[in-house]
């Protein structure tokens, strides 16, 4: 059944090639533009090297004083996650960074612009590095103060010309570093791995950060399995509730431990003084640009949809005269349309293939590396089913409410 | 003839419904581009308030290891909150601040020095209220030193900017943007107002009173749309301990300085203030990359709404073309009882342009809630109506094309081989 369907599908889809050609375009740019936006959506949240463990990872990434009159939103501070964040049951290892700052080097006159990222030693044990060269820096090199510094590819490439780097020097915001390691790009929107040099956190000019509760650093909790994360967040939170404020004005102070995810969400949809994060807020928008991005071409499908079948009336009187039911016709112009879809969704994928290596190579967004991988595969795929139900289905139940005889005597309205 | 246009469009409502869908769609895609458009083009043509040519920004960390990046949204009353003064050491962080300033005006590419929080096109924002007489003014701040207006080019258009006459005054010393004179003292003179209200009940902090009125300071830059700003005086050698060193120098330099300028003045403040880390770009550059940033969605939707505009284009084309071979009986008719064949494409573009309006027609229903709601306060209602204007030309244009293609086809048909048909 299915084959005398696909066979037909086959036949119809070149019969009026205008119409084909014009379905096609639409589909296949609606799914370029859909697979690029999840693709970029996949690049800032999806876990991905060196975020291999991102699953079983909680951050912290806000901390919200809030008072009778007043709301402070910032990072929190070393001492808000040296402090509390240790030692909760459940969490194997806590890493601290602080947030990139861009420094400046200067190398036979022309300046180097690199965003230098404070580790701590366990945030090479929290994420998964491949080093191109050498080695991360280890307790003893951030307990010592050494100024070793881990760069990336880039950064080599801009102080020494390219490999190999290790063991030797370079200078940034005035402060001498030697090179141990070097490190793949990663995409500047990665808000947890990004840099160019990565340095030990007692490098920084001053260790007033460590007095500091609010502030500059963002915490990595690496949990044993997610089902913990409740229990942790609820730690932390009883926890932080116990934290000193700075001052008699503030009343309370959160820092939740959360995904990246719900951290964005809180950010755009949560009130002034809410603390719960809203990450399904998020989706909701994320979903409905989306729909409403493909409402257009849906219309515009639909209604080529409609004027092809009103084309083939003839042949439907025939189909319906000679005893084919309702359910029939419809499962055979779905299967159609579903056929011209997939096909306009594999154009689409080169295309969407083309443009990410387009946008990739614009450095548009620096060290981003935009892919089609098997995770945006599948979503593509299901856009283009989706979209093929969505554009294929009403259409097909005009179709098969089409009256035998008027359809046959080839007067339909 | 309208009312007989309407009838046959009546006639074909299933089919028509959807195809004033699509249009609707169009139209509302094309104003959202073209009101983002005209709203920066409209930003564009006003004055800026700056000068941005020879102009440097240097930008210093003063301990933290990272960027803190810190938003702090006060209430009104929060100022009359009653606070101990805690010394934080902001007194010595000011005279190093102007240490730094004193070592970058000796050298010989310099104009004049001046410190600030906030710096044109910077990402860091500080927003403030102040209610006078009931009214809620919400504006921009920055708190900045006697030597900005100078550095920066700004327009002083009455009063004065702040000066060593402010020491020891018994005021807040205020200068505001033209806008935001006009908002809060409609109908006077501000030199000398006060701006906020003493309310009974209030500790009594030192009021903010108006020495200056400068033309504008857009800190977003072209593209943003212009705001009520308010600059507070910062004094560096002020004796108050509460008052935080800025985090900003703006410097003019001697025209046809060049970019080794910087690494000379970076050096020279790094071997002064080891302990803090520096960046310095000059303006036309951070002009440049905020350019970037805010043209970048504007193209994003300007090349998305061109691709879905053609597919709708071809898509509506299509369909007026089948629309036409269904009709032929029709059509032949028509021209067997007289009609020419400018009748028969009058009417077939005729019944696409009744279409286009009805869903115009919804699509400006639509549209005017915007303004009337007030959803994006900053877009005037002539941006919106420029930009509905515009979309309203090109839909017609498009609508009326797809429709004249197919109603040349109509045109081939012959009466008396269309009425065999029947």
């Amino acid at each position: 059944m299915l084959k005398s369907y696909l066979k037909l599908a086959w036949k119809v889809l070149w019969r009026p090639k205008f119409f084909t050609a014009i379905s096609l375009f639409g589909i296949c740019f609606t799914l370029v533009v859909l697979m690029v936006a999840s693709s970029v959506l996949d690049h800032v949240f999806a876990p991905q090297a060196p975020e291999v463990r991102q699953g079983r990872t909680l951050g912290m990434f806000r901390a919200r004083m809030t008072g009778e009159h007043s709301t402070s939103t910032s990072m929190p501070g070393y001492q808000l996650i040296d402090r509390y964040a240790r030692g909760i049951p459940g969490v194997e290892r806590v890493a601290a960074f602080a947030m990139p700052q861009t420094v400046y080097s200067y190398k036979d006159g022309q300046r180097i612009k690199s965003l230098i990222k404070r580790t701590d030693a366990e945030y090479w044990r929290v994420l998964d590095f491949q080093f191109l060269e050498g080695g991360p820096f280890t307790d003893q090199d951030v307990a010592n103060g050494a100024f070793v510094a881990v760069i990336n590819a880039t950064t080599r490439d801009r102080f020494f010309g390219g490999p190999p780097a290790v063991g030797r020097t370079f200078e940034a915001d005035g402060l001498h570093f030697r090179v141990i390691g070097v490190v793949p790009d990663v995409g500047i929107l990665r808000l947890v791995a990004n840099g160019d040099i990565y340095a030990p956190l007692t490098t920084a000019k001053t260790d007033a950060y460590r007095r500091e509760l609010l502030g500059g650093f963002g915490g990595l909790l690496l949990a044993r399995s997610t089902a913990d994360f409740p229990s942790i967040k609820a730690e932390l939170e009883s926890r932080v509730r116990t934290a000193p404020l700075p001052g008699k004005e503030w009343t309370k102070l959160i820092a939740p431990a959360e995904s990246l995810f719900d951290f964005l969400a809180g950010n755009l949809f949560s009130g002034r003084n809410e603390d719960r994060s809203h990450p399904e807020r998020l989706w909701a928008v994320i979903i409905a640009a989306m729909l409403l991005f493909s409402t257009l071409p849906a219309v515009n499908l639909i209604n080529l949809n409609m004027s092809r079948i009103m084309e083939r009336a003839s042949e439907i009187g025939v189909r319906k005269a000679f005893g084919a039911s309702s359910r029939t016709l419809v499962s055979q112009f779905i299967v159609e349309n579903l056929v011209l879809t997939l096909i306009g969704g594999a154009a689409g994928f080169v295309l969407s293939a083309l443009v990410l290596r387009a946008l990739t190579a614009s450095g548009l967004i620096p060290y981003a590396h935009f892919a089609l991988n098997y995770r945006v595969f599948g979503y593509g795929l299901g856009l283009a089913l989706f979209f093929g139900l969505l554009s294929g289905v009403y259409p097909a139940w005009r179709m098969s409410r089409l009256d035998p005889v008027q359809a046959l005597k080839g007067a339909s309205r | 003839m309208t009312r007989h246009l309407l009838k046959l469009v009546w006639n074909r409502k299933r089919s028509n419904v959807l195809i004033a869908v699509e249009i609707l769609l169009s139209f509302i895609v094309l104003v959202g581009v073209t009101t983002l458009a005209v709203f920066y083009v409209d930003n564009y043509r006003k004055p800026l308030g700056y000068d941005v040519e020879n102009i440097w920004t240097i930008s210093f960390e003063k301990h933290a290891p990272g960027r803190s990046s810190v938003t702090i949204e006060s209430g009104p009353e929060d100022a009359a909150a009653a606070r101990k003064p805690v010394d934080r050491g902001f007194v010595g962080q000011r005279a190093r601040v102007a240490q730094l300033m004193m070592s970058l005006r000796d050298m010989p590419e310099v104009e004049s020095v001046a410190a600030a929080f906030v710096t044109p096109y910077s990402s860091n924002t500080w927003n403030s209220d102040i209610e006078v007489g009931g009214k809620h003014h919400r504006y921009g701040f920055n708190a900045a030193t006697d030597d900005f207006a100078r550095t920066l080019g700004l327009e002083v258009t009455r009063g004065r900017w702040f000066s060593r006459d402010d020491d020891g005054a018994a005021w807040t010393p205020v200068v505001l943007n033209e806008r935001l004179a006009r908002e809060v003292f409609p109908d006077k003179d501000p030199i000398g107002q006060f701006v906020d209200e003493q309310r009974p009940g209030d500790s009594q902090g030192p009021r903010m009173r108006v020495v200056g009125v400068i033309r504008e300071f857009r800190k977003d830059g072209e593209y943003a749309a212009p705001e009520n700003f308010l600059f507070n005086r910062n004094r560096l050698d002020d004796p108050d301990v509460e008052v935080q060193p800025p985090n900003e120098i703006v410097v003019r330099v001697k025209p046809g300085t060049t970019a080794a300028f910087e690494e000379k003045a970076i050096t020279r403040l790094r071997s002064a203030e080891p302990e803090w880390t520096f960046q310095a770009e000059p303006l036309t550059q951070s002009r440049e990359t905020s350019h970037r940033l805010w043209l970048a969605p504007l193209s994003a939707a300007a090349v998305i709404s061109v691709f879905l505009l053609v597919m709708v284009a071809m898509g509506l084309n299509g369909v007026l073309w089948l629309h036409v071979t269904q009709r032929t009986r029709e059509i032949g008719l028509r021209r067997a009882k007289g009609a020419t064949i400018v009748n028969i494409q009058r009417q077939l573009v005729g019944e696409v342009v009744v279409l286009t309006s009805i869903a115009c027609l919804v699509g400006v229903v639509i549209i005017v809630q915007f303004p009337l709601l007030d959803v994006f306060s900053a877009v005037s209602p002539m941006v919106y109506g420029v930009s509905v204007a515009i979309s309203l030309v090109c839909i017609y244009l498009l609508s009326m094309a797809c429709a004249w293609v197919p109603s040349r086809l109509a045109s081939a048909i012959q009466p008396a081989e269309a009425l065999r048909y029947e």
